[in-house]
């Protein structure tokens, strides 16, 4: 054999190992819960022998999935919706304009050191703060407090997407009589779109998977949304393995789902824009 | 409404005199003059009233001493002293180290091996890619269920592995050393998606020629890997492994599901012991002294890497 077509077969092998190691886990997630609890816990097989709906049944059953899931919908596009409405106008000021004590300089900077501490360490004192108020278990405790977080990486990544979009084409805009918050919105929004799609991509994954804010400022299926609610209900059930698994496929569903419309730009957003 | 950009209005146009560049920053007059302020005052209070000042009401309470979530006395800095006699907090803090270190390491290597093998462009490669990255997709939460129905000693995959070749079911939640290993499997898992995009796109952004060069020097594919992509690569690394540090220090989702610290203190992180000593103990003072010695490591970690991502050519 030439050593040409043994680098094609050991590049198939790592191909597939790799292509196995992200899917197994997942596959075998899925499978469990389309498998009675009894054939789970007696037989060991790997493969279903004879599928069955009832884990999925169940958890509708309750209602609670719907409304974690309703809840989930509602708390992320809202959330997202208000930080890039705010975040992509702030980072347009700090991309284009001299402010007053050099703020251009530092803000977007300070913004970013904001988001990377840890969530841990922010949850304490806004439970207090959400308790005091009497926020606690709302959907609007959750989409604040998600919006906070979400515009500071919409300013961080907004405001590189700016920066290269060219002044020229505002200035003709203005000078054609548009004011500058017209030529924002007309001309400059528009050119920025992908970096616009890049940056709400990576919110509303973030968002949907958070889990550690909504634990702690949530306590009932009236605000929980969808982690929250299969981490509660695996902590209730424990060796319930079938609607376990059933839990972790409907609570994952919507994002993947999300992720597989927005293929073309997921690369962009997961990275944070690191990525260009 | 009169704009100060056309001319006339402030007598000249008023970014005549700026040279014409990309990214350059603009002064306005009049009503132009106020706009960028209230374009950016929503973003400012709504951050500064929702993050930083519980941040600075966090503070101040880690000088206090509570009962039942009550402060009863302010201590100081006793708290902060008291982090370091704990034997569970250092505990903690050391049982992070060794997760992070051993996940990251691994994540770097393995990333950099995928990136490699899909680095080129082919219709059937940007499908695999595209799988790769799922993991890293699906809810942190959804993981930690998936590697409970993996490592489950009864029903879990390995154990149905095991069973069928014949093979006594590995126990590796029930004891420390498993459970650890358990969780940093996890890890790697979940996030050597993301290593692996970010060394993609490092890769993909490198230049030729020193390749090609190698190539006509007759190079071997480990010397030229050696000698010219490593150190090409080096700033990405750098970034990638820094950002996954950070991240990685602050786990909490998949340990709260897969084990929540435990058996015994194995897998307790010092974010879940943080959460602990605030929940469950209702420790408020500790609890937030100690979380905030963990954010001034993180903020020193994040404004290295955030220097990085700025000087790096994009």
């Amino acid at each position: 054999m030439t050593r040409r077509r043994v680098g094609g077969i050991a590049w198939i092998v790592a191909a597939l190992a790799a292509i196995a190691f992200a899917v197994v886990p997942i596959l075998w997630m899925i499978l469990t819960s389309l498998k009675s609890n009894r054939e789970i816990t007696q037989e060991t097989s790997l493969v279903p022998q004879a599928l069955t709906t009832a884990n999925y049944v169940s958890l509708f059953s309750g209602r609670e999935f719907a409304s974690y899931l309703t809840n989930s919908v509602i708390v992320t596009a809202a959330s997202v919706a208000i930080a890039l409405i705010l975040g992509t106008q702030a980072a347009y000021v700090l991309a284009r304009f001299r402010l007053k004590a050099g703020m251009h300089r530092y803000v977007g900077f300070s913004l970013l050191m904001v988001r990377l501490l840890p969530p841990i360490v922010i949850i304490i004192p806004l439970f207090l703060v959400a308790q005091q108020l009497g926020l606690l278990n709302t959907q609007l405790s959750l989409i604040i407090v998600y919006a906070a977080f979400n515009v500071t990486i919409v300013v961080w990544m907004m405001e590189s997407f700016f920066r290269e979009i060219p002044v020229d084409l505002e200035e003709a805009a203005m000078v054609d009589g548009d004011t500058r918050f017209a030529a924002f919105r007309r001309i400059v929004l528009p050119l920025a779109a992908p970096g616009l799609v890049a940056t709400g991509i990576f919110a509303v994954i973030t968002t949907y998977n958070e889990f550690l804010f909504a634990l702690v400022l949530t306590s009932t299926p009236a605000a929980e949304t969808m982690p929250v609610g299969a981490a509660t209900l695996i902590g209730r059930i424990n060796v319930d393995w079938g609607a376990m698994s059933a839990a972790g496929v409907i609570g994952a569903l919507p994002i993947v789902i999300f992720s597989l419309f927005v293929q073309k730009h997921l690369v962009r957003g997961l990275t944070m824009g690191a990525v260009k | 409404m009169a704009t100060a950009m056309t001319p006339g209005t402030a007598g000249a146009p008023v970014v005549s005199g700026v040279p014409r560049t990309p990214g350059r920053t603009l002064r306005g007059s009049g009503l132009d003059r106020v706009l960028p302020y209230l374009m950016l005052a929503p973003t400012l209070f709504l951050v500064l009233g929702v993050i930083v000042y519980p941040l600075i009401d966090g503070l101040r309470s880690s000088t206090g001493f509570y009962r039942f979530g009550r402060e009863i006395r302010s201590v100081g800095l006793d708290n902060y002293r008291t982090a370091f006699g704990d034997p569970a907090f250092l505990d903690a803090l050391f049982t992070t180290a060794r997760f992070m270190l051993l996940a990251v390491t691994i994540e770097t290597v393995l990333g950099l091996g995928l990136a490699l093998l899909v680095a080129r462009e082919r219709r059937l490669i940007r499908r695999i890619r595209a799988t790769l990255i799922l993991p890293m997709i699906v809810t942190p939460v959804v993981v930690g269920i998936v590697f409970r129905l993996i490592y489950a000693s009864d029903v879990g995959l390995l154990a149905s592995l095991a069973h069928a070749i014949g093979l006594d079911p590995p126990q590796i939640l029930s004891n420390g050393t498993g459970a650890f290993l358990g969780l940093v499997f996890l890890d790697i898992w979940e996030w050597t998606p993301l290593l692996f995009l970010i060394l993609l796109a490092g890769i993909q952004s490198m230049p030729v020629e020193p390749f090609e060069a190698a190539r006509v020097d007759g190079a071997s594919g480990w010397r030229t890997f050696v000698d010219h992509t490593l150190p090409l690569l080096r700033p990405t690394i750098l970034v990638a492994v820094t950002l996954r540090s950070i991240d990685a220090l602050t786990t909490f989702d998949q340990v709260y599901v897969l084990t929540r610290g435990g058996p015994g203190t194995s897998t307790q992180l010092i974010s879940i012991y943080g959460y602990q000593t605030f929940f469950q103990f209702q420790q408020v003072g500790y609890a937030a002294a100690m979380l905030f010695m963990v954010a001034l490591v993180v903020l020193v970690a994040a404004g290295f890497a955030v220097g990085l991502m700025r000087r790096r050519p994009t």
